[in-house]
C-alpha cells in the first residue's frame, strides 16, 4: 500500500473516531442535560412543596391570630397588643388596618420613633382591592405581593386575613385587614435552592398575570411575562401559549435572560396559593456537561494527533531504514553478484591454466623440460586457487561471526621465515627491492593463533608486492616492544612500498569485502578483494590495530600492532663466544639492527656499507693478523654483490674468515655460484637473534658440507609412516610424494583399521601417523583417541599429525585436543609435510 | 504533494483542537475604564417609582461586564414619595434613588435631600458635561444633588406614513397646523389631532396649553413670580394658551368625543395611535416611552406598521416649544453601603453612550446634548435654543403646573370659559 493511502486511512479512522466521540459526547451531553433538567424540575417541585408548607405555616399563624381576635371582639389596640405578646420573632411585625380607611396600627413603632405605631396603606394599591383575601379564615393562603412596608421601608410580603374589630367610638364592629408582615430580605436568604449543584438557580413566584410576588435577581421587569417578551423574540400567540402553560402546569422551558444567555426555566404551580407559579431560573451552561465533553474530545483529538504524528514519524523512519536497508541489500547483492562474477573469473583463470597446462603436458610427455615448466605453472595456479578458496571460506566465517581464534605456542622466527619464503617467489618474479628488518626480538615463542597471524602478515605483504610495479621497493620492519599487558609483547609489523598507492575514496571502503584497488599500471592483479577485509577482522579479533598511510602513486604503509602473549617455552640463554665479526649491507637500518642483535649475543660487529668496503676491511684485518672470524655479507649490494665480494675475499685474503651470505631473496639460483665463490653458508633475512646464534655456531663448529640441510633428505631415509586415508587418490598422492623422499608408507583405509594396525604393530614399526579426519567407520579424531588409550606406551605415544581438508583453526584446535601432535591442511604442500616430519622427529629426539 | 497533504491534515487537526477552546470574553463598553478592584463583590440597589426599569437593568448587565461580582438590582417602592425618607434611613438603605426637582427646598424632604451626595464633586469624575445644561439643577452652594437620566417634554406623535399617504407635510407652524387639520378633515378624518381627555392628569389640553403658558411666563419674570405664588393676577397669562387649545377643539382639529373614547392616558393613547388613522396624537414624552414595547402588542400596527415621530406642537407661527424638563433624576445616598462602587456605577452611567442607550430602551427623551440618535425624538433636536425652555431653570414651581393643567382641562371640556378659568387661577386643586 502506498504511503499516501496509509495516511489517508489513518486520517479517516481518526475523523471517524472523533466524529463518534463528538456525537457520543453530544448525545451524552443531551442525556445528561435532560436528566439534569428533570432533576431541576423535580427540585423545583420539591421546593414548591417546601414553599407551600412554609406559606401554610405562616398563614396558619395569621389565621390563629385572626380567629382569636375575631373571637374576642377586640379593639384595634387590644388586637395589636395581643399580637405583640404572642410572637417573638424580631423581624416579623403585624399591621392591622381598617378596611374603610386603609390605616391602622403596627405592632412595631415607626422608624425613628418609639411610640408612633400608626400605619397607612391608603397611598399604595395593595389593599385597594382585597378580593384576593379569602373571607374564610384558614381556607386559603392570603399572601400579598412584595411591597414596601410603610412603617420601616423594607420590602416585605404579608399573610393576610379579614378580621372584625370592635370600634369603641362607634360601638360597632369594624372590618379590618390583619397583615403578618415578613421582610423579603430575610425570606430571600432562606428561600434558596436546596441542591448545591443548582446554587446559581434563582427563584421567583408570580401571580396569574405574571407579576412577581417574589422576584429573583435575574428576573427583570415587574412582570415575568414582560421580562420574557423583552428578551425572547417570539410571536404573540406562542408567547401567550407559553404563559398559559407556565401558569397551569409543571415543566421547564429554555429562555434567554437579559444578557442573552440561554437559561432553563422550571415552573410549577404553587398549589396552596391559587394562580401562583413558582419559577426557577438557571443558566443552561450550569446544567450542561459539555465542558467536560469538549475536554474529552480535545484530549482524544490531541491523543490521536500525537499518535498520528508519531506513527507517521515511525513509518517514515522505518521506510527510511527500509530504503537504506534495501539500498544496502541491493549494494550487497550487487557486490556479491560482482563477487561471483569476479570469482567465476578468478576461479576460471587458474582452472584454465591448470586444465590447459595439464592438456599440454599430456600431449608432450616426452618433453621433460616442457612438462616440468607446465607442472610448475600448474602448481602456481593451484596455489592461487587454494588461496582464493581459503579467503572465500574465511570471509564467509567472518560474516557469519563464526571466526574463532585457536592460540598455540609458535615461533615468530619460523613465522617470519615462512613469510619470507612465501614472499620470495613474488619478489623474484617482479624484481622488487625487498628488505625485511627485525630488531629487538627477545621472545621467540609466542602464544597466539599462528595461522591467523600468518594470514594477516601474508595478506599485507603480498598486497604490497602485488601493488608494487616491477623494480619497485617493498620493505618490512618488525620489532618487539614491551607491552602494557602483563605477559605480552607488543609486536609491530610495518610494511612499506612505493607501489600504486590508494585513493582516499578507496581507503574509505578498503576494509569492506570484495573491494580491490584498480590501476592501469597494475592491470593484472590477482586477488579476491577479500584480503584486507579478512585482515581487518582478524586484527580486530586479536585486539590489535591496523593503520594505513597511503598516497596515490607514491606508495602505501601498513602498520599492524598487536599485543601477543609470550609462551612459556623460550630458547635457552644464547651467548656467542667473543669474536671479531663484520656485517656488510647497503641497508644502514639493517646494519644497525643486526649489530644490535649481535651485541645482544655478546659479539661486537664491525659494519661495512658495500662489498668493496668489506673487502678492504677484511684485507686490513688480515694484514694486521686479526682476521674476522665471521663475516655476514648481503647478497644484493649496489657496487659489487655479495658473491663477487666473497670471490674477491677468497682470492685476495683467503679462507680465514667464515662467510655467511644473507638475503631475503630466494637463493636457489645462486646457491652453486655462492658455494663456488667460497661462501660458508646462507642465512635468511631477517636476521633473528636465534638464527644468527644457530648459524654462527654452526659454521664455526664444522666446515660447510651441505650449506642447506633443507635439501638433504637423508635424515628421512628409512622412515615408515602409517597413513590413515580413505580416499584412494589422496593416498596415492601422499604415498608417492613421501616416496620421493625415501619414506615408506602403509595405508589404513579408515580410523578403525588404523587403530587395529597400531594394536598389532611392533614397537618402532611406524615413525608417525598421518591421520585423515573425515573417514568412514571411525573418524580421525576418534581413532586418535583410541590410539592414545592403547596399552603399549610406544603405540599410545606415537606422533599423530592430522592431514585433512578441515583447515580452519578450530579444526586444528580440535585435532590437538584429540591428542594429535600437528596439523597439515589439504591440499598438501610437500615442503610443509617434510618440515612437519622433521619437526616431529626433532621433538621426539628432545 | 504528500508533505503538503500531511501538513494540511495536521493543521485541520489543530484547528479542530483549537475550536474546542473557550469563547473569548465579549467586547466591553468602550470609553469606561474601571478604577476599582474588578473582583469587588457587593450589592447595589436602585429604588424608584417605576414599576419596571428594564433600561436600567440592561445597564446593570453592561456594568457587570466590568464588575461581574457586583449585584445590582432595581426595587420599586410603593408610595414612593412618602416612604422614600423612611427607606433611606431604614435597614435596607438603597444606594441610588429617584429624585425630583421639587424635593429641593421642600421641608418634607429635607431628610432626603440631606442624604444626597454632591455629584459635581470633581473627585467622582462624573461627566456632567454630556447633559444639557438646562436639565441640571444646582443648589445654592452650586452642588449637583440630582443627575437627570431622562427628560420630559410635550408634543404630538405624528404618523408620518399617513401624512405621506395623504400627500401632506408635517406642520411646523400654527398656520400649517390649521391647514393640515383642514385637509385631513376634508379627507374624512374625524379628528386629525387626538389625545387623552377623560381626566386632567396627562390630558391633551394641558399638553397643548402648558408649553405656551410657560413660554408666556418666560417672557415676563414678574408674571412668573405671581404665577408661582398662585396670585390670581397671573391668571391672565394663561389666556394665549387656553385660547389656542380651545381653538383647536372649536376649529375641528380635535374631536373631543373621539378623544373621550380613549380610556387611559398611557396604553390606550398609544394603541389608539397605532390604529393608524390618527395623524397627530397629543401626549407627553412619558407616553411616547411606551410606544416601542406596544408596537408588537398592537394588532393593527403589526399588520400595517408605519413610520412615526414625536414633535413639538406648532402652537405659534414661529413653531412649537421644547419644554425641556427632567423626568427621572438619580441621587446617590451618601449614607449607603458600598459608596465607592455606587459612585463607580454613576460614573459608568453618566455618559452619552449609556444615557442615550437607556433613553433608547425606555424611549424617553435623553438628557444628553445629542437628541438625534433616536429618530422619534429627532424633531426636538431641531428646535432652536430660544424656543427651548427649561421650567426648572426658569423657576416654575410645581403648584403652578397644577393650575394650568386643571384650567386647560376644564376649558377644553367646556366646563368653564377662558375668562372663568383665568379668574380662578390659584384656586384650582
Amino acid at each position: 500500500m502506498k504511503k499516501i493511502w496509509v495516511i489517508v486511512v489513518n486520517v479517516l479512522i481518526m475523523v471517524a473516531m472523533l466524529t463518534f466521540v463528538v456525537f457520543y459526547s453530544a448525545s451524552e451531553s443531551r442525556n445528561t442535560t435532560q436528566r439534569q433538567t428533570e432533576h431541576f424540575e423535580n427540585t423545583a417541585i420539591v421546593l414548591e412543596h417546601v414553599t407551600e408548607n412554609y406559606l401554610e405555616g405562616e398563614q396558619r399563624i395569621c389565621d390563629v391570630w385572626a380567629r382569636y381576635i375575631n373571637m374576642k371582639g377586640m379593639t384595634i389596640e387590644e388586637a395589636v397588643s395581643f399580637i405583640r405578646t404572642s410572637h417573638v420573632l424580631p423581624n416579623v411585625s403585624a399591621h392591622i388596618v381598617y378596611l374603610d380607611t386603609l390605616s391602622g396600627l403596627s405592632t412595631r413603632a415607626r422608624q425613628n420613633t418609639s411610640d408612633n405605631c400608626s400605619v397607612s396603606y391608603a397611598r399604595m394599591d395593595l389593599l385597594d382591592d382585597v378580593s384576593w383575601i379569602n373571607n374564610d379564615i384558614g381556607k386559603a393562603i392570603n399572601i400579598s405581593r412584595a411591597y414596601t412596608n410603610p412603617v420601616n421601608g423594607e420590602q416585605s410580603i404579608s399573610f393576610c386575613n379579614h378580621i372584625t374589630l370592635y370600634d369603641p367610638e362607634a360601638g360597632n364592629p369594624r372590618q379590618a385587614i390583619l397583615l403578618r408582615v415578613l421582610p423579603l430580605a430575610e425570606l430571600e436568604e432562606k428561600w434558596v435552592f436546596p441542591q448545591e449543584e443548582f446554587e446559581s438557580a434563582e427563584l421567583s413566584i408570580i401571580d396569574s398575570s405574571g407579576d412577581y410576588i417574589i422576584k429573583g435577581h435575574s428576573f427583570k421587569n415587574s412582570s415575568f411575562f414582560e421580562f420574557y417578551r423583552s428578551y425572547n423574540g417570539t410571536d404573540t400567540a406562542s408567547t401567550q401559549n407559553l404563559f398559559e402553560k407556565i401558569t397551569s402546569s409543571t415543566g421547564s422551558v429554555a429562555i434567554l435572560n437579559s444578557r442573552g444567555k440561554e437559561c432553563i426555566l422550571a415552573y410549577t404551580p404553587v398549589a396552596a396559593a391559587g394562580g401562583w407559579t413558582l419559577l426557577s431560573l438557571m443558566p443552561m451552561k450550569d446544567l450542561n456537561v459539555s465542558t467536560e465533553n469538549w475536554l474529552l474530545i480535545g484530549f482524544v483529538s490531541a491523543g490521536l494527533l500525537i499518535l498520528f504524528v508519531f506513527d507517521l514519524a515511525v513509518i517514515l523512519s522505518i521506510n527510511k531504514k527500509l530504503q537504506a536497508t534495501a539500498k544496502e541489500a541491493a549494494a550487497a547483492n550487487k557486490a556479491k553478484t560482482d563477487f561471483l562474477s569476479t570469482m567465476s573469473h578468478d576461479i576460471r583463470t587458474p582452472m584454465n591454466a591448470i586444465i590447459g597446462l595439464t592438456a599440454i603436458a599430456e600431449k608432450n610427455p616426452g618433453d621433460k623440460e616442457s612438462v616440468g615448466e607446465n607442472l610448475r605453472k600448474i602448481s602456481l595456479a593451484s596455489n592461487h586457487l587454494l588461496t582464493l578458496i581459503n579467503d572465500i571460506l574465511d570471509i564467509s566465517k567472518i560474516e557469519s561471526g563464526k571466526l574463532n581464534l585457536s592460540p598455540l605456542t609458535f615461533s615468530i622466527v619460523e613465522t617470519v621465515e615462512n613469510l619470507v619464503n612465501l614472499a620470495q617467489p613474488m619478489v623474484k618474479e617482479k624484481n622488487i627491492d625487498f628488505n625485511f628488518r627485525v630488531s629487538r626480538f627477545e621472545k621467540e615463542y609466542l602464544y597466539a593463533d599462528q595461522l591467523r597471524l600468518n594470514q594477516i602478515y601474508i595478506n599485507i605483504l603480498s598486497n604490497a608486492i602485488k601493488y608494487t610495479e616491477p623494480g619497485g621497493r617493498v620493505s618490512v620492519d618488525m620489532h618487539e616492544e614491551e607491552s602494557q599487558n602483563p605477559g605480552c609483547v607488543k609486536l609491530t609489523y610495518v610494511v612499506s612500498d612505493n607501489g600504486i598507492g590508494m585513493s582516499p575514496e578507496f581507503m574509505a571502503t578498503m576494509y569492506q569485502p570484495f573491494s580491490r584497488q584498480t590501476d592501469s599500471r597494475v592491470n593484472s592483479i590477482q586477488g579476491t578483494g577479500l584480503g584486507l577485509a579478512i585482515t581487518k577482522q582478524m586484527v580486530d579479533l586479536m585486539e590489535g590495530s591496523i593503520d594505513c598511510q597511503s598516497e596515490q602513486g607514491k606508495g602505501t604503509t601498513f602498520t599492524i600492532i598487536m599485543d601477543l602473549p609470550v609462551a612459556e617455552r623460550q630458547r635457552e640463554e644464547m651467548m656467542l663466544e667473543p669474536m671479531d665479526m663484520l656485517i656488510v649491507d647497503d641497508d644502514e637500518l639493517l646494519l644497525d639492527t643486526a649489530a644490535e642483535t649481535l651485541a645482544s649475543l655478546g659479539v661486537t660487529a664491525d659494519r661495512a656499507g658495500s662489498g668493496l668496503e668489506a673487502l678492504r676491511m677484511i684485507k686490513d684485518r688480515h694484514e694486521a693478523g686479526r682476521d674476522y672470524r665471521v663475516a655476514i655479507l648481503d647478497w644484493k649490494m649496489p657496487d659489487i654483490d655479495g658473491i663477487e665480494t666473497i670471490r674477491r675475499i677468497r682470492a685476495e685474503v683467503g679462507p680465514g674468515t667464515a662467510i655467511l651470505l644473507s638475503s631475503a631473496y630466494d637463493w636457489s639460483d645462486i646457491e652453486d655460484m655462492a658455494k663456488e665463490a667460497g661462501a660458508n653458508g646462507f642465512i635468511v633475512k631477517p636476521l633473528f637473534r636465534s638464527k644468527l646464534y644457530d648459524k654462527i655456531n654452526s659454521i664455526l663448529g664444522t666446515e660447510v658440507k651441505s650449506v642447506d640441510p633443507e635439501n638433504d633428505y637423508s635424515d628421512l631415509q628409512g622412515m615408515n609412516i602409517l597413513i590413515a586415508e580413505d580416499n584412494d587418490i589422496n593416498w596415492e598422492i601422499i604415498s608417492a610424494l613421501l616416496g620421493m623422499f625415501g619414506i615408506t608408507t602403509e595405508r589404513a583405509e579408515n580410523g578403525r583399521i588404523c587403530v587395529e594396525k597400531m594394536k598389532q604393530a611392533e614397537k618402532g614399526a611406524y615413525s608417525l601417523i598421518f591421520m585423515d579426519i573425515q573417514m568412514p567407520e571411525m573418524n580421525g579424531l576418534e581413532a586418535t583417541g583410541n590410539i592414545r588409550k592403547l596399552a603399549d606406551p610406544w603405540a599410545s605415544s606415537i606422533p599423530i599429525v592430522a592431514m585433512t581438508a578441515d583447515a580452519f583453526s578450530e579444526n586444528i584446535t580440535e585435532c590437538m585436543n584429540a591428542g594429535m601432535n600437528g596439523h597439515i591442511a589439504k591440499p598438501i604442500d610437500i615442503k610443509l609435510v617434510i618440515k612437519e616430519i622433521r619437526r616431529i622427529r626433532e621433538e621426539g629426539k628432545s | 504533494m504528500k508533505k503538503l497533504l500531511c501538513v494540511t491534515l495536521a493543521l485541520c487537526m489543530l484547528v479542530l483542537l483549537t475550536s474546542c477552546g473557550g469563547k473569548q470574553p465579549e467586547e466591553t463598553t468602550a470609553g469606561f475604564k474601571p478604577v476599582l478592584d474588578k473582583n469587588t463583590s457587593c450589592k447595589i440597589v436602585v429604588t424608584g417609582s417605576y414599576d419596571n426599569f428594564e433600561a436600567l437593568e440592561a445597564e446593570f448587565d453592561k456594568f457587570n461586564e466590568f464588575y461581574p461580582n457586583v449585584q445590582l438590582s432595581y426595587v420599586k417602592l410603593d408610595d414612593y414619595n412618602n416612604v422614600l425618607g423612611t427607606v433611606l434611613e431604614g435597614k435596607d438603605k438603597p444606594n441610588i434613588f429617584f429624585s425630583y426637582t421639587w424635593m429641593a427646598g421642600n421641608e418634607q424632604y429635607d431628610s432626603v435631600t440631606s442624604l444626597m451626595e454632591d455629584l459635581s464633586d470633581p473627585a467622582l469624575k462624573l461627566n456632567l458635561d454630556c447633559i444639557r445644561p438646562g436639565l441640571i439643577n444646582r443648589d445654592a452652594e452650586g452642588h449637583v444633588r440630582m443627575v437627570p437620566v431622562f427628560s420630559r417634554s410635550y408634543g404630538m406623535l405624528v404618523n408620518k406614513t399617513l401624512f405621506e399617504k395623504e400627500g401632506l407635510s408635517v406642520p411646523s407652524t400654527w398656520t400649517e397646523l390649521m391647514a393640515v387639520c383642514e385637509a385631513f378633515r376634508g379627507k374624512g378624518y374625524a379628528s386629525p389631532m387626538m389625545g387623552y381627555s377623560l381626566k386632567s392628569s396627562s390630558c391633551f389640553m394641558n399638553t397643548v396649553a402648558y408649553p405656551l403658558f410657560v413660554a408666556t411666563l418666560a417672557k415676563n419674570k414678574e408674571a412668573l413670580t405671581l404665577a408661582n405664588n398662585l396670585d390670581p393676577a397671573a391668571g391672565e397669562n394663561m389666556r394665549p394658551a387656553l385660547e389656542a387649545m380651545e381653538h383647536l377643539i372649536q376649529n375641528g382639529c380635535i374631536n373631543l368625543s373621539e378623544c373621550d373614547k380613549i380610556e387611559d392616558n398611557y396604553t390606550q393613547v398609544i394603541l389608539r395611535f397605532f390604529e393608524g388613522d390618527v395623524p397627530m396624537m397629543i401626549c407627553a414624552g412619558d407616553t411616547v416611552s411606551g410606544t416601542k414595547k406596544r408596537e408588537g402588542q398592537s394588532e393593527a400596527f403589526t399588520k400595517a406598521p408605519f413610520d412615526y415621530t414625536f414633535a413639538p406642537i406648532p402652537m405659534t407661527d414661529e413653531g412649537g416649544y421644547f419644554i425641556d424638563s427632567p423626568s427621572i433624576q438619580f441621587s446617590v445616598n451618601k449614607g449607603c453601603d458600598n459608596l465607592d462602587m455606587t459612585n463607580e456605577f454613576m460614573r459608568f452611567l453618566v455618559s452619552n453612550e449609556e444615557l442615550n442607550q437607556m433613553a433608547s430602551v425606555k424611549r424617553l427623551v435623553t438628557p444628553t446634548r445629542d437628541l438625534t440618535f433616536d429618530k422619534v425624538y429627532a424633531p426636538f433636536g431641531q428646535v432652536p435654543a430660544d424656543r427651548t425652555i427649561s421650567p426648572e431653570v426658569l423657576g416654575i414651581k410645581d403648584r403652578l403646573v397644577a393650575q394650568i393643567r386643571v384650567a386647560a382641562f376644564r376649558v377644553g371640556k367646556g366646563e368653564m370659559t377662558i375668562d372663568e378659568a383665568i379668574s380662578m387661577y390659584g384656586s384650582f386643586e
